[in-house]
């Protein structure tokens, strides 16, 4: 689903160089719910946007859902986030002087549907999140929650092949969080891919696959997870046989 | 897409800034429409052909001293002293200037007698000799000029001939040819021998402004001092003052000559505050148009630093760079039509009050119209640099916390 080699990504100025992202390799299959954590400044943001071709990057190689998406024009970029990602953002980025309707709707009106298709997939997305009945209120009269939820939906309404979340749960209090968390899970249970990025380690062990990224590099702790799961059956293993060995004996 | 309905869901949502720039928008439509209408009133009333060559002819004043002066003699004797000059094309004396704002005006009736007569318009009444007509570059359009054995001296003598301007003879007698008609001034008659097809009067302002008469009296011959009108070919004129002053004085020097003055200086003095008019409306038109850019402009960069968030989500969704350009440009060409509109109805009122107030004409649809398509043109203008800076903002705007 998305496959990163090497990629690198430095901010130059006239008196330094910053290397955002150093060789940074990851692929994620797809239906995978990947968190991606990791210390501030260590480059959580700038994958997320790079996964999200929210900006370029300095070499390597990028693709998503089998194209290369390395050198895409500005418009291509667009259209292919229209498309086929779906964004969820911290702030939920919400437009004030819209509807949830007209909210879920922008990412619609940018791809062309007409006004039936439009309205279809809004009901639809709003539904999905259990916020059908408020359509036409302003983000203003939602509670945190809710504003994240109306976000999620914007994300569905376009039914990308992969959700890109930035702390989606980080202004969000503990209850509201699990259930945002939870929408996630069953959004991705549909089969819909998704990276989160968080600070959250609570939330982060939610997720099916636990990537650390230090100093602009990747830590995969999943393999530590399997190492450490197969410890665990070698050591019940080991206990099951000392244990027949003791019956018998 | 051009995205109407949210645009303006959005704008309805947050009117304060949208309204005072509707306002704005209303009263320069408004005003530009009416403004520009007198301007162009202004303007064709300046270019209006006044038939003479206005930059060939000169006249002058001359005030005579010697007593023994015989004004008839003096009269006859000063013309050929202007007509024997080098590069002088002709020359005649008159009783008043075209376009000068100062001269003579009458009424003539068509019949002798009073119950049935029937007044003319009033006119500019010029008086001259056979050279006249020629000296002011006039064209005779029908019948003839003067005969030099026609010229009289006084206003009061028979045998009274006159040429009537074009637009006179057709106001008066319509279709009809007006040569061979008599025209009486009490007991007087005054038989049309020609028709000039444009002889403007004195007043620029004046409604009966092209209605002229041209009568057979050679007029420097009853005073001592006489007016006289010189033609020469533009180049040629400045030199003439000097050369006239010096023959009338080697003539006779108890005399001033002074009060040079082309025909053209005459018109642009008697435009003058019509041109005056025209400028500083022109500064105001240009002037409000500039401060509905300036207020078009800052509304859209306060908007644009306002929504960075905003237009880095959009990108971030999907928009495309000329998506956040035409949503700029449709949300200010919405308020600027919402303007132009009201505004435009807005001008039609005040043209309507300007004119039971100061008798102009009616404002024509085409300025406020005009007026809504120049506004449209600023507005272009202003909000489309806004607009691309706008569309250089980068998506990954949308993860940033500020």
């Amino acid at each position: 689903m998305l496959s990163m080699k090497n990629i690198s990504k430095v901010f130059k100025t006239d008196l330094v160089e910053t290397h955002a992202l150093r060789d940074f390799n990851l692929e994620v299959e797809e239906g995978e719910f990947v968190a991606v954590t990791g210390p501030s400044g260590s480059g959580k943001t700038t994958f997320l946007n790079i996964a999200g071709l929210l900006e370029g990057f300095t070499s390597g190689e990028f693709c998503l859902d089998g194209v290369n998406v390395s050198n895409l024009s500005d418009n291509h970029s667009a259209k292919v986030r229209n498309e086929k990602i779906g964004f969820i953002f911290q702030g939920f980025n919400l437009i004030p002087d819209l509807n949830l309707a007209e909210n879920v709707e922008v990412p619609l009106r940018y791809r062309g549907f007409n006004r039936a298709e439009r309205n279809r997939r809004v009901e639809s997305a709003l539904e999905q999140v259990g916020l059908a009945a408020r359509m036409k209120h302003l983000p203003s009269q939602l509670s945190g929650g809710q504003q994240q939820r109306v976000a999620i939906a914007r994300a569905l309404a376009g039914e990308p092949r992969f959700l890109l979340a930035d702390e989606p749960t980080g202004n969000l209090d503990s209850l509201m969080a699990r259930q945002v968390m939870e929408l996630l899970e069953n959004i991705n249970q549909t089969g819909t891919t998704i990276i989160m990025v968080t600070h959250d380690a609570e939330l982060a062990r939610r997720a099916q696959r636990n990537i650390q990224i230090v100093d602009g590099q990747v830590c995969d702790f999943s393999m530590y997870q399997k190492a450490e799961q197969s410890v665990v059956t070698d050591l019940q293993q080991a206990a099951g046989i000392q244990q027949a060995a003791s019956s018998n004996g | 897409m051009l995205h109407i309905k949210p645009i303006l869901s959005s704008l309805m949502r947050s009117k304060s800034g949208p309204v005072l720039l509707l306002l704005q928008i209303i009263l320069s439509v408004a005003i530009v429409a009416n403004a520009s209408f007198i301007i162009h009133e202004r303007l064709t009333m300046m270019q209006r052909d006044s038939g003479l060559m206005e930059e060939q002819v000169l006249s002058f004043n001359v005030y005579n001293f010697d007593p023994a002066i015989d004004n008839i003699q003096q009269n006859v004797i000063d013309q050929q002293i202007l007509r024997g000059l080098p590069n002088v094309i002709d020359a005649s004396s008159t009783n008043m200037m075209p376009l000068s704002g100062s001269g003579w005006m009458d009424r003539y009736v068509d019949s002798a007698d009073e119950d049935t007569a029937k007044s003319m318009p009033g006119f500019a009444l010029y008086l001259g000799n056979e050279h006249l007509l020629n000296v002011m570059g006039a064209k005779l359009i029908e019948g003839r000029n003067f005969r030099p054995e026609e010229i009289n001296t006084q206003l009061d003598q028979s045998g009274m001939v006159a040429m009537v301007s074009k637009p006179l003879a057709e106001e008066f007698w319509g279709d009809e040819s007006p040569v061979g008609k008599i025209m009486y001034q009490g007991a007087q008659t005054i038989e049309i021998i020609g028709v000039i097809e444009k002889l403007q009067g004195a007043w620029v302002n004046h409604e009966n402004f092209e209605y002229s008469v041209i009568q057979n009296i050679d007029f420097g011959g009853g005073l001592k001092n006489k007016t006289y009108m010189v033609r020469a070919l533009p180049e040629h004129i400045p030199a003439l003052e000097e050369a006239i002053v010096k023959a009338f004085h080697a003539e006779n020097p108890n005399r001033v000559i002074d009060g040079f003055s082309s025909l053209l200086d005459m018109k642009k003095e008697s435009y003058s505050n019509h041109r005056l008019m025209a400028t500083l409306l022109s500064m105001m038109v240009i002037l409000l148009l500039l401060i509905t850019a300036l207020g078009l402009t800052g509304m859209v960069m306060f908007n644009i630093q306002r929504r960075t968030k905003q237009i880095g989500t959009r990108r971030a969704l999907g928009a495309k760079k000329r998506d956040i350009v035409n949503f700029f440009m449709v949300e200010n060409y919405m308020i600027c039509l919402a303007g132009g509109v009201i505004g435009g109805l807005l001008s039609l009122q005040l043209g309507q009050q300007l004119m039971s107030l100061y008798s102009l004409p009616m404002l024509p649809m085409t300025y406020p119209i005009a007026a809504i398509a120049g506004l449209l043109i600023v507005t272009t203008l202003a909000v489309i640099f806004p607009a691309l800076k706008a569309a250089k903002i980068s998506p990954a705007m949308a993860t940033r916390s500020v």
